[in-house]
């Protein structure tokens, strides 16, 4: 297609008379006006009429009364799977042996030669545990009292932390049965504990603190209140761009993140008790929006040496949030936040 | 105020943040109104239509409020909307629940719960008091058996449900809680509804898009009754992609591990045997097995003659499990691979890639015991990813969140 074509298409655009809602931001307004051939051939006629009116309106729009801002709410994914409830684990642990019950015999051959140490330690530990899974505890599938099944009061085995002790004992004994060196004893080095020192110590500061939770930052205004960083929009800048500079404004730039997206997941309506009316240009304010985008840490930490109005910061759960800002605040906040 | 209305409250108030529930009689017609909702019928408010002869009662839960927001609250509740409003019946996840709570559905008291004093719990042995039973009961006092056939639903003696440990269709598990699967519930599903979330102004209409299959021009007689054509440049009707929302975050749906071995038809059937075992170990799945529909002349395969190929088909906590399996260990270790290719993919959400034998080797379940595997003969697969996306982009989208790499042009 020429370029003389387009650029009267342009013109011709501009000439049309705008049938756009005041009340629609003016981003959206270019979604609303947009039309293809298809639909403009139908809605010529109709809008002919109504146009007149709208484009007179939309020409002198009053400064909206509310003060936009762009909010962030960074937040570290989970990084170890949940504490499985008291009922899961008795439900898993059933489950695992009725498996044994109803499942095939363990095919022994498959996995030892015949006559390797391998077999020999084998032997030596189907005799004590009778099942060749390392997890349910000392359990005969496939004698008579097969039926007791159950686990008794107060006893260990259904506990996930005893069950990846006995797997990683299970796993020394063979590893010590095997080796050709008797004079050393293998060390199978334990999973980490899920809770961390900053757990013990309550430090809120660390990002190591609550590992199967989400964790979002909140920092504290100068008069106590806590919040999500957040900072008004600026002219001529977009909502992601706002959230970015906000982020590293507020909490400094040593931090590698990542914006999920160009939407504000949430927002938050403040609106003043009386209207603030600026006194040199008579505009009414009438309080504040924030519109909240979600962004992901992957590394670093807050830094908020270089922002004087804000006292403090934390990583906090979504509970904790509760616990810290307002109710009004969080009425608007919560069902954004992760549940876990 | 357009019309007169007698409004009752008992010691009550409404406040900006709550979105409290007022029962509105109207006529006898009675609807859960939220506060700051003008009520509308189909050509205005409804006190406009009607004459309100009821009153309005502010549930007991407002009780709580003070009552201060109370003077300011009323008038704007009342207000006209600027926007058009529907009949609102429903309530919101945000509005808080007027008086169940939990505890009035479930039950509070839990056996995991339960005090037992220790001497009984200590002493509590149900197998040596089953041996000290005297005679004993027999068989069929205390198990039940699952009929072996099934007789039609007027049969006295039915099965019980699949779910039921005595049946014989029962299948024990789920087993664990997938690492994979909570991975995406926590992270992943909301960060890909952020993502694809599209912006649509209030006061959008979507531009009307041609009929997916098209209607004949009725040029000629024969046109009558004729099934609509199908889609211009090509037989094939796209899947449709709706916008996603909270109900249609795509998610993986299954898996599918796929081995063609051409040997079982060229030398012997031991190549399938051994392809089955290790296709069964790393997917914890009974494998189907499947004759050649096609004839390859120069494999000597003849459609129908040999079992050539193996699938497993893998669904739920094995799929998670095979899912986290592949990403974690599986991959990483896989030398000069760059990741999947950017134009795999079926075009509606399903993507396929292939694994080499010395990548099949890498599996955990076959390296414990690689050795017993005759050599050379463990297979190459297939793996295809399903998901419920409706297009390649949004199951990229999906499965690198989740860590799957691809590379190369991304073609969607």
């Amino acid at each position: 297609m020429s370029s003389g074509s387009n650029g009267a298409r342009r013109i011709t655009s501009l000439l049309r008379p705008s049938n756009l809602d005041s009340g629609v931001c003016r981003s959206c307004q270019g979604t609303l006006g947009r039309r293809n051939y298809a639909s403009a051939a139908t809605a010529t006629a109709a809008e002919a009429t109504t146009d007149a009116s709208a484009f007179a309106t939309t020409t002198s729009t009053p400064p909206f009364p509310y003060t936009i801002n762009a909010g962030v709410v960074l937040s570290r994914p989970p990084q170890v799977t949940r504490d499985l409830e008291p009922f899961e684990k008795a439900y898993y642990f059933y489950q695992k042996r009725l498996n044994e019950r109803l499942a095939l015999p363990f095919t022994k051959y498959f996995y030892f030669k015949r006559g390797t140490p391998a077999d020999e330690d084998w032997k030596k530990k189907i005799q004590e545990r009778r099942t060749p899974a390392r997890d349910i505890g000392k359990y005969n599938a496939y004698a008579s009292d097969s039926w007791n099944d159950e686990l008794l009061l107060g006893s260990k085995e259904a506990e996930p932390d005893h069950q990846v002790e006995m797997l990683v004992q299970d796993a020394e004994s063979t590893a010590n049965a095997t080796s050709q060196d008797t004079s050393k004893k293998e060390e199978i080095p334990r999973p980490h504990s899920r809770v961390t020192e900053a757990d013990k110590k309550g430090d809120h500061k660390s990002l190591n603190r609550m590992l199967s939770r989400t964790l979002y930052l909140l920092v504290q205004s100068k008069e106590g209140y806590w919040k999500f960083p957040s900072t008004p929009v600026e002219t001529e800048e977009t909502l992601r761009q706002a959230a970015e500079r906000t982020l590293s404004q507020t909490a400094g730039v040593n931090m590698n993140t990542w914006m999920v997206g160009f939407h504000p997941a949430g927002h938050h309506v403040y609106t003043n008790r009386k209207p603030h009316v600026d006194k040199t240009s008579g505009v009414e304010n009438l309080g504040e929006k924030t519109f909240f985008l979600k962004s992901r840490i992957m590394a670093g930490q807050a830094d908020l040496s270089a922002k004087e109005d804000l006292k403090d910061f934390k990583w906090l759960s979504k509970e904790e949030i509760q616990s810290h800002v307002l109710p009004q605040y969080y009425s608007y906040i919560k069902n954004m936040l992760a549940d876990r | 105020m357009e019309a007169a209305l007698l409004i009752t409250l008992r010691g009550a108030s409404l406040r900006r943040s709550h979105r409290l529930i007022c029962q509105v009689s109207v006529f006898g017609l009675h609807v859960t109104v939220p506060t700051g909702q003008t009520i509308f019928g189909r050509d205005g408010p409804v006190w406009m239509n009607f004459r309100v002869q009821q009153h309005f009662i502010i549930h007991k839960m407002a009780a709580r409020e003070p009552s201060r927001y109370l003077t300011r609250a009323i008038p704007r509740a009342f207000a006209p909307s600027p926007r058009h409003q529907a009949f609102i019946g429903r309530r919101n996840v945000s509005d808080e629940a007027p008086t169940r709570r939990l505890s009035d559905e479930l039950e509070t008291a839990s056996s995991l719960t339960s005090r037992v004093s220790e001497n009984t719990a200590k002493s509590f042995d149900p197998v040596s008091r089953a041996s000290a039973r005297k005679s004993q009961l027999p068989r069929s006092r205390y198990q039940f058996r699952s009929p072996k056939y099934d007789r039609g639903p007027l049969h006295p003696h039915q099965p019980p449900a699949p779910s039921d440990p005595s049946s014989r269709l029962f299948v024990p598990g789920p087993f664990s809680l997938p690492r994979t699967e909570q991975t995406y519930n926590a992270t992943v599903a909301s960060d890909i509804m952020t993502l694809c979330y599209v912006h649509t102004p209030p006061g959008f209409k979507p531009p009307p898009k041609a009929p997916r299959l098209r209607e004949w021009d009725d040029s000629s007689p024969y046109h009558k009754n004729r099934p609509l054509r199908g889609p211009r440049g090509g037989d094939v009707l796209r899947l449709l992609r709706k916008p996603i929302r909270f109900n249609n975050i795509p998610k993986i749906e299954r898996i599918t591990v796929h081995s063609y071995v051409k040997q079982a038809a060229q030398e012997n059937s031991s190549w399938i045997h051994v392809a089955g075992i290790a296709i069964q170990a790393i997917s914890n799945v009974r494998v189907e097995t499947f004759k050649s529909k096609s004839s390859v002349a120069t494999w000597s395969i003849a459609p129908g003659r040999d079992t050539v190929a193996v699938k497993a088909e893998l669904r739920g906590e094995t799929m998670h499990h095979f899912l986290g399996k592949l990403i974690d260990v599986v991959l990483p270790r896989m030398k000069d691979w760059q990741g999947i290719k950017g134009s795999s993919g079926d075009s509606s959400g399903n993507i396929t890639f292939g694994l080499e034998p010395e990548h099949v080797a890498l599996f955990p379940e076959i390296e414990v015991n690689y050795d017993m595997y005759p050599p050379k003969m463990i297979p190459g697969c297939h793996i295809t990813l399903h998901t419920t996306a409706k297009a390649d982009k949004d199951a990229r989208l999906l499965l690198s969140a989740m860590g799957v790499p691809f590379h190369g042009k991304i073609v969607q």
